[in-house]
């Protein structure tokens, strides 16, 4: 059998909030093999993002271990590649040098640099801005930058934390069918989290549901492998939210997180 | 109080009339100064020379020596007891503080040393100063160095330590190794508090010039300020202390300046 | 993850009180045992705790050390005090009323870069060697961080909760001011107090230090000339603690008044 590409074995988080100390993720196991794209879904502070940060190697589960070719992950690398939440972009550098910013550390020399990133720059749109700065930018284009920092890095493993959240509909669509057809082209693996059940929908081989805290998977669906939305990614966006195996799906996994929402008195 | 229409006649009417408010006062100052001391002559000159006088001694001194040396002399020493002063405090104050806010262990062995030294305040050291290094350059030097140091030496160490943790880890996803981390993120990100602390530790720092000069020099503008006192020629004391002034106002300005250029990607 | 945290405070912990013994004995050894240092220059460590106790009863140029202690700190809280009394409510007319600041605003920006210290010899000369000239200095020092930081303060006021205050029926100026801009601005003001208590009682020592015939800064001038820096460094200490001490109990009490502030240190 060919080795998971990422394998997380009975894996528990903890964090701290003050002096006490709370489980964000119980007990769960995952694997995910080269060039599957698994979507995360959850209501909110389910520990989606806990998860996923031990899944880059930024957090220490108590229990547990997670691999990645076989080998433990003991700390964060390049090779797992993290579009953050909140951007993290380096406010004091501007555009074109944030999506720089990992080529230096792979030895890539400038010019080769250069075209990378105005690649880059292009497709996600923000050509005319490669000088700005950060706080000269709005939510959405700093998160377009964020997702450019990373896809530029080329890393095996992508980890995305609601990185299409601060984008109004249109473009958000739009970078969705983007991240699809990309995905078709160069296969990599991407682990990616959401509170939208449509985008799941829309870009996931495999969705996992997870409960409320602490975090466990409640159901995992397999779209791709159980060919419950044929050719999907051969689709535009609107082509495929109003198929009909797409409207059941989502009102499937819909009913299962508000029936977390409700039952776990969250709202 | 009606609210009338806010047309742009009525904005220059509030601009012209503060404009006029402020004028008078400052004239109004100057013209009552002028009264008391030379028109009325309810005040002496022992105790308040009249503006006339302080002019004049200023235009005097510049080529009549006082002291032991002209007034661009006495200027010149203050300034370079400052410089000198300033410069080691610096030189001390930013990489220790870099250090501290790095290396915990360092952090943890120097936080009680400058948790009882810091809340003396450095013109408490004056004696202790004179003390050691007698009326020359040394204890002046020393209790600036003082001065700066502490305000700097704190600003720089929050600087580094609160950087705000999602930009490290965004540099480690991106490839960063930790010395990386140090000097691409860490130094940059902190740069404005330590621009700060200079600010503030400076501006502390001509505090203690005055102290300093005040209670045991021979030369300087404090000094100035004191002979005023002793022989009774409280015009030298103004003229002292409206340099002082002017110095204080030109170094504050200046540093902020460099402040804002160093702090480039701010609004 | 708490355990980590508790072996690390643990870490920490040890490495501060290892740290203080090792700057003690290094000291201790340096004076007393290696005898490389005078103790004209730097006394031992333990003489700073005899001078300590001793100083308690005994008389050291005039006071006890309880007699220094509190001649120092009457004139510093009286100075101060007058400072905050002027100075508030002089910052908030200047920070709301346009005339008002139009009139003062000049004259307070021209004689401000003086530093406070500059005007002892002046107060000196005008007031004499008593009690007035330092109060006189030490309320100048306080005084300027008051006025900047209630004026500050009242201009910092969001013209949002002016107008929700109007919404709500608010129409007098003097009610705005005093439900409005007040309460808003009282975070900031008393940060100024605060700034302006530091400054107050370092203005104090130096003025001490120049002319004075009691308090802490006397005491530490008259052991330099005698040569005991052990008092000395006895002095300083009890300034930065006096100093913190006072910081605290601000601290403390801005606190108690703007409960609604949150804290911004970790």
């Amino acid at each position: 059998m060919k080795q998971d590409k990422i394998f997380a074995d009975h894996v528990s988080v903890a964090y701290e909030k003050g002096d006490k100390n709370f489980l964000a993720v119980d007990d769960v196991t995952l694997s995910i093999q080269e060039g599957e794209f698994v979507v995360i879904v959850g209501p909110s502070g389910c520990g989606k993002t806990t998860f996923m940060n031990t899944l880059a190697g930024l957090v220490k589960p108590i229990r547990g271990k997670v691999f990645m070719d076989g080998e433990e992950i003991t700390g964060p690398s390049a090779e797992r590649g993290v579009v953050f939440q909140q951007f993290a972009l380096f406010p004091w550098k501007t555009v074109f040098e944030n999506i720089e910013f990992g080529l230096k550390y792979r030895g890539i020399p400038k010019d080769e640099r250069s075209e990378i990133v105005r690649k880059y720059i292009l497709m996600v749109k923000l050509d005319g801005f490669e000088n700005s700065f950060p706080h000269e930018l709005s939510g959405g284009m700093k998160q377009r930058v964020a997702i450019a920092r990373v896809y530029a890095n080329r890393p095996q493993i992508l980890l995305m934390d609601e990185p299409f959240g601060a984008l109004d509909a249109q473009t958000r669509t739009i970078m969705q069918e983007d991240l699809s057809g990309m995905f078709m082209m160069e296969k990599r693996t991407v682990v990616f989290i959401t509170h939208s059940v449509d985008e799941a929908v829309y870009l996931g081989d495999r969705v996992i549901i997870m409960t409320a805290r602490p975090g466990k998977f409640k159901k995992i669906i397999n779209v791709t492998d159980d060919g419950l939305i044929p050719n999907r990614r051969n689709m535009g966006y609107d082509d495929v939210v109003n198929l009909k195996a797409f409207r059941e799906l989502r009102g499937e996994l819909w009913g299962l997180i508000k029936a977390e929402i409700v039952e776990k008195h969250i709202l | 109080m009606a609210m009338k229409t806010f047309g742009p006649q009525f904005l220059e009417r509030i601009y012209r009339e503060k404009v006029v408010l402020s004028l008078s006062s400052v004239l109004g100052f100057i013209f009552c100064w002028y009264l008391i001391t030379d028109i009325l002559g309810l005040i002496p000159a022992l105790f308040l020379p009249s503006p006339e006088k302080v002019f004049f001694t200023i235009y005097e001194k510049i080529y009549i020596p006082v002291g032991q040396s002209t007034l661009f002399g006495h200027v010149g020493v203050s300034l370079l007891r400052i410089l000198v002063g300033t410069m080691i405090a610096l030189g001390i104050a930013i990489p220790l503080g870099i250090l501290m806010g790095w290396y915990e262990d360092l952090d943890s062995v120097m936080q009680p040393i400058i948790e009882v030294l810091r809340p003396i305040p450095p013109i408490a050291w004056i004696p202790l100063a004179i003390l050691w290094f007698g009326i020359g350059l040394g204890s002046k030097v020393f209790i600036i160095g003082i001065g700066v140091f502490f305000p700097t030496l704190i600003n720089t160490y929050m600087g580094v330590k609160f950087v705000d943790p999602i930009l490290i880890k965004a540099a480690q996803t991106l490839g960063a190794r930790d010395k990386d981390v140090l000097r691409e993120v860490i130094l940059p990100a902190s740069v404005p508090l330590i621009a700060a602390g200079i600010r503030i530790g400076v501006g502390l720092g001509m505090m203690c010039l005055v102290a300093a000069e005040l209670v045991a020099a021979s030369s300087g503008l404090g000094y100035l300020i004191m002979l005023g006192g002793d022989d009774l020629k409280p015009e030298l004391s103004i003229t002292g202390m409206i340099l002082i002034g002017i110095i204080g106002l030109l170094a504050d300005t200046l540093i902020l300046a460099v402040e804002k250029k160093v702090v480039y990607w701010k609004k | 993850m708490a355990e980590a945290r508790k072996i690390r405070s643990r870490r920490r912990f040890i490495l501060s009180i290892l740290s203080v013994i090792v700057v003690l004995g290094g000291w201790f050894v340096l004076t007393m045992v290696l005898r490389w240092v005078p103790p004209a220059f730097l006394p031992p460590p333990q003489n700073i705790l005899t001078d300590f106790f001793r100083l308690l009863n005994k008389s050291y140029v005039g006071h006890t050390l309880i007699g220094h202690t509190l001649v120092s700190l009457q004139i510093v809280l009286g100075g101060f005090l007058l400072a905050v009394l002027i100075g508030v409510p002089m910052g908030i007319m200047m920070g709301w009323f346009k005339r008002i600041e139009a009139i003062v605003d000049p004259l307070f920006q021209l004689l401000r870069p003086i530093p406070p210290l500059a005007w002892i010899p002046l107060s000196l000369l005008w007031f004499g060697i008593g009690i007035s000239s330092k109060i006189f200095v030490i309320w100048l020092s306080a005084f300027v961080p008051c006025v900047i930081n209630a004026y500050t303060g009242i201009r910092l006021t969001e013209p949002l909760l002016v107008k929700a205050a109007l919404g709500l029926g608010v129409k007098r100026q003097r009610d705005l001011l005093r439900e409005v801009a007040i309460p808003s601005a009282l975070p900031v003001i008393l940060g100024g107090v605060r700034i302006g208590l530091g400054s107050a009682w370092m203005t104090l020592v130096a003025a001490e230090l120049l002319a004075s015939d009691a308090g802490l800064g006397y005491m530490m001038q008259m052991a330099r000339r005698a040569l005991e820096p052990s008092i000395i460094i006895l002095g300083m200490l009890i300034i930065g603690i006096l100093g913190a001490i006072m910081a605290r109990g601000l601290k403390m009490l801005e606190k108690r008044i703007c409960p609604w502030v949150m804290d911004k240190e970790r």
